[in-house]
């Protein structure tokens, strides 16, 4: 290979690894979060006006291994974070989150339960991912708050068949 | 036609070219009718010449007596040839050229370098980034346990410490119905 060849693929190929197109122009840091609040329970239904939780969403929790019969959306919220950014969205009367884009996709995620932090979450979240915080309820039923990462553009087609 | 194809004509006829400049001769024989009819006289001078001595020939003094004059150039030029023909094939002169040898530390240079940052980008987007997690249960009775589903693509984490605090129970309207 030519010297000068050989230096052009060199300097294409390391460009192209520290500089991927994507982050480069694309990915400005911002996050789209969906947080939802799921109740997982045997009673199939417990009361009519409770919203089944998306077909995917439930296939995903009935794979975990806390298997509930049926899930139910209690609340959802979507929200923006900048880079660096958090907030606090109340999912509950009991239950109240907090979210931080800390760069690279990744979250920290702080539950409080009656305005007491209970647990923070630092993880990944990349398009498609999910994190699941969860705990027992009374009568053997479950509480999920559900965290993902979503597309702001197609958040309003695809939100009920999650 | 120059001295000097004039020369090569004649090795030619004695069999003294290489074989790329015999192939070369050849060819330029088949193009070139005066190289042709040159290397015609020549061949019959040879023959005569070979014949010159021998019985029943016209000639009255024997071949071996019979001095050619060679020219000073053909006769060293024969010899040129004889070295060229025994000489082995040109081996290329390798060059010790600052920039051959910024080349040759270079290429693995390069190559280790792009090795070691791929592995490094893989590194973080496979390893390091996306199923890192990192879980801190604050409350005293709070314990977590973290379960990760690759095929479903999600991360569980589960605390223990509601259930005793009833963390959902008695909702408002908007969240879990009483029971």
């Amino acid at each position: 290979m030519r010297p000068g060849l050989f230096c052009a693929c060199l300097l294409f190929l390391v460009s192209a690894l520290v500089f991927p197109v994507d982050s480069a122009f694309a990915d400005t840091g911002d996050m789209t979060i969906e947080a939802q609040l799921i109740w997982g329970t045997n009673d199939s239904k417990p009361d009519a006006k409770l919203k089944p939780a998306g077909p995917i969403l439930s296939e995903k929790l009935k794979h975990s291994p806390f298997k509930w019969d049926h899930y139910f959306e209690m609340h959802r919220e979507v929200f923006k974070l900048r880079l660096n950014e958090e907030k606090t969205i109340t999912m509950s009367r009991n239950c109240v989150v907090s979210v931080t884009n800390i760069g690279g996709d990744q979250v920290k995620f702080s539950l409080f339960g009656k305005g007491k932090l209970a647990n923070t979450v630092t993880q990944a979240l990349p398009n498609g991912q999910l994190l699941v915080t969860g705990g027992d309820a009374e009568n053997s039923t479950a509480w999920f708050v559900v965290l993902r990462q979503v597309d702001s553009k197609t958040m309003e087609t695809n939100s009920s068949s999650r | 036609m120059t001295e000097e194809q004039q020369l090569k004509l004649q090795a030619f006829l004695d069999g003294e070219l290489p074989e790329k400049d015999t192939r070369e001769v050849a060819a330029w024989l088949a193009r070139d009718p005066d190289a042709t009819a040159l290397l015609g006289e020549l061949r019959n001078t040879r023959k005569a010449l070979a014949d010159f001595g021998k019985p029943g020939s016209a000639g009255v003094s024997p071949a071996s007596a019979l001095k050619v004059p060679a020219s000073r150039e053909f006769y060293w030029s024969k010899i040129q040839r004889e070295i060229e023909r025994s000489a082995p094939a040109a081996v290329p002169v390798k060059s010790n050229s600052l920039f051959t040898l910024f080349r040759r530390v270079l290429m693995p240079l390069g190559a280790v370098a792009v090795l070691a940052l791929g592995g490094i980008i893989t590194l973080h987007q496979f390893a390091g980034g996306q199923h890192s997690i990192q879980v801190n249960a604050l409350l005293g009775d709070a314990g977590a346990f973290t379960y990760r589903d690759e095929s479903q693509g999600m991360t569980v984490v589960w605390l223990s410490y509601p259930a005793e605090n009833k963390f959902a129970e008695k909702p408002p309207a908007d969240t879990l119905p009483a029971k």
